[in-house]
């Protein structure tokens, strides 16, 4: 069974049309990223896909079920561009926070433990801190952790690392694919950031702009595991300028 | 200047110099321009006269502080309630806001009598004025904090089917705190003086309000001084109290913290 499959589906918004018919797939365990110009619909394929928004037409499939009734599942988990963390509550807590809610649709093995992923990922001794005391990208961290701890069968991460600094933003994608790989995680992820959809993801999906559509669906043939000093490999540059190929392309320039 | 945050004994210690500093001012210039008693009592006069009968004015206050905090209590509740539904329904934000804003502009005094005919002489008309009173005030406060809940957090609870309740205790809620705080502050006040006025006319014998009717009615200025002045010493108390629940429960808002520059 396929993790997603988005069949014909488009997207209007009153006489705008953000998305034209397209048809996706992804496989269990795979990595994969959408890349696009700004308003290609990138963010509302992937909540369509999370069942925060609904289709004009066509169908989606998550895990095998339609998206409101995946979400209900606590199929897929959530990394959204802010990290939305709760002020009032702790790292600890707000790592749980997905736990906490709709406990009855946990899946199976939901509650990866939270302290050993905070450790993982260098938060360990910030367990018990507020959202106020840590920097952006710890913030992002914690978001990182909320997601994995779900256990969810797809995560969907929509520009997380957006907001940060370029340096934090480098060690935060070694830190996401040094998850996946441990976790073996099913990822759609949305970025801007050709570098970034290199590194983190086995194919790279490319949009064209509005309405979006897929104009490439593209292998990155990069071992695994992946480690910083692929980013200065000449077989990533390759990748690189590909990608950036291929974007300048479906956006007509 | 540094504003940062101050710890409840400190709260206490810099109100109760304000008010030494408030009442010196003023006793001295009752003393310095030789004001006549009948227009301005200085403050000794008044706590002198309290002093003669403490434990009549003690009990008083507290019959006066119960019946406010009885009535802001279950303004409160209500208008957790109220809020939770108007953040929740655009329409109910929009039906509920005339009502309230009507709440809020009447005159106690116009309905207060048929609140005392309608549930009788005692401490049911009173804490129904002052629930009254502080209700717009805390339905406006809950209503706007419910829905300035963090748009991502709410999506986040969204994503994994979270219930209503669950979205109301865990989001909606803790987001209200800071404007139910502010309200609260307001609604200390409010529930006083309205607890203090009803007394009048619920034919109580017991109460600030019900001893300041007495002496006014036996023009006992000292006593009507005395009245105003337990009347100060609940609010100093009402808002220390406000001030150290808010110190714990609002911990992590920025307005508690010690600011970096």
């Amino acid at each position: 069974m396929t993790a997603v499959s988005v069949s014909g589906v488009t997207k209007r918004f009153g006489k705008v049309e953000a998305l034209a018919p397209l048809d996706l797939t992804v496989d269990p365990g795979e990595v994969v990223a959408l890349l696009g110009p700004s308003g290609c619909g990138k963010t509302t394929l992937l909540r369509i896909i999370g069942g925060l928004e609904r289709a004009s037409e066509g169908t989606v499939l998550v895990d095998g079920l339609p998206p409101a009734a995946a979400r209900s599942a606590k199929r897929v988990g959530l990394v959204p561009q802010s990290p939305g963390l709760l002020p009032w509550r702790t790292v600890r807590a707000n790592a749980g926070l997905l736990l906490d809610v709709n406990r009855s649709a946990n899946p199976a093995h939901a509650g990866a433990d939270i302290d050993a992923l905070l450790s993982e990922v260098g938060l360990d001794t910030f367990a018990d801190a507020y959202p106020h005391e840590l920097s952006g990208g710890m913030q992002q961290r914690v978001a990182l952790v909320r997601a994995f701890a779900l256990n969810a069968p797809l995560l969907l991460m929509d520009e997380p690392f957006a907001a940060l600094d370029e340096m934090t933003r480098e060690d935060m994608r070694h830190l996401l694919v040094r998850l996946c790989e441990r976790t073996n995680a099913t990822v759609l992820f949305v970025t801007h950031s050709i570098a970034e959809a290199a590194f983190v993801s086995d194919r790279v999906v490319v949009m064209t702009s509005r309405p979006g559509r897929i104009y490439a669906d593209l292998p990155v043939d990069l071992a695994r595991p992946r480690r910083p000093e692929l980013e200065e490999d000449p077989a990533f540059f390759a990748v690189e300028t590909t990608l950036r190929a291929s974007l300048r392309d479906g956006a007509g320039r | 200047m540094n504003r940062r945050p101050l710890r409840s004994s400190e709260r206490a210690v810099a109100g109760l110099v304000g008010l030494a500093v408030f009442f010196g001012l003023w006793e001295l210039l009752v003393r310095a321009l030789n004001v006549r008693p009948f227009v301005l009592r200085a403050p000794s006069q008044a706590l002198r006269y309290i002093w003669k009968s403490p434990h009549f004015y003690w009990t008083q206050a507290m019959t006066t502080g119960r019946e406010a905090l009885l009535g802001f209590l279950l303004a409160l509740v209500i208008a957790l309630l109220w809020g939770a539904l108007m953040a929740a329904s655009s329409i109910l934000d929009a039906a509920s806001t005339p009502v309230l804003v009507l709440v809020m502009v009447t005159p106690f005094a116009t309905y207060a009598p048929s609140v005392v005919l309608w549930l009788g002489s005692g401490w049911k008309p009173i804490e129904f004025v002052v629930g009254l009173a502080c209700l717009p005030a805390f339905a406006f406060a809950a209503a706007d904090g419910m829905r300035s809940a963090d748009t991502a957090a709410r999506e986040l609870l969204h994503s994994v089917d979270a219930g209503r309740w669950e979205v109301l205790w865990r989001l909606r809620l803790p987001a209200a705190m800071p404007s139910l705080f502010t309200a609260a502050r307001w609604n200390v006040g409010v529930a006083l003086v309205i607890a203090y006025l009803v007394e009048g006319y619920a034919l109580v014998t017991r109460g600030l309000g019900a001893a300041g009717k007495r002496a006014a009615a036996f023009s006992n200025a000292n006593g009507v001084w005395a009245v105003v002045f337990c009347m100060a010493a609940l609010g100093v108390v009402g808002m220390l109290a406000i001030a150290a629940v808010r110190a714990r429960v609002l911990h992590w808002h920025a307005s508690e913290r010690r600011p970096t520059i």
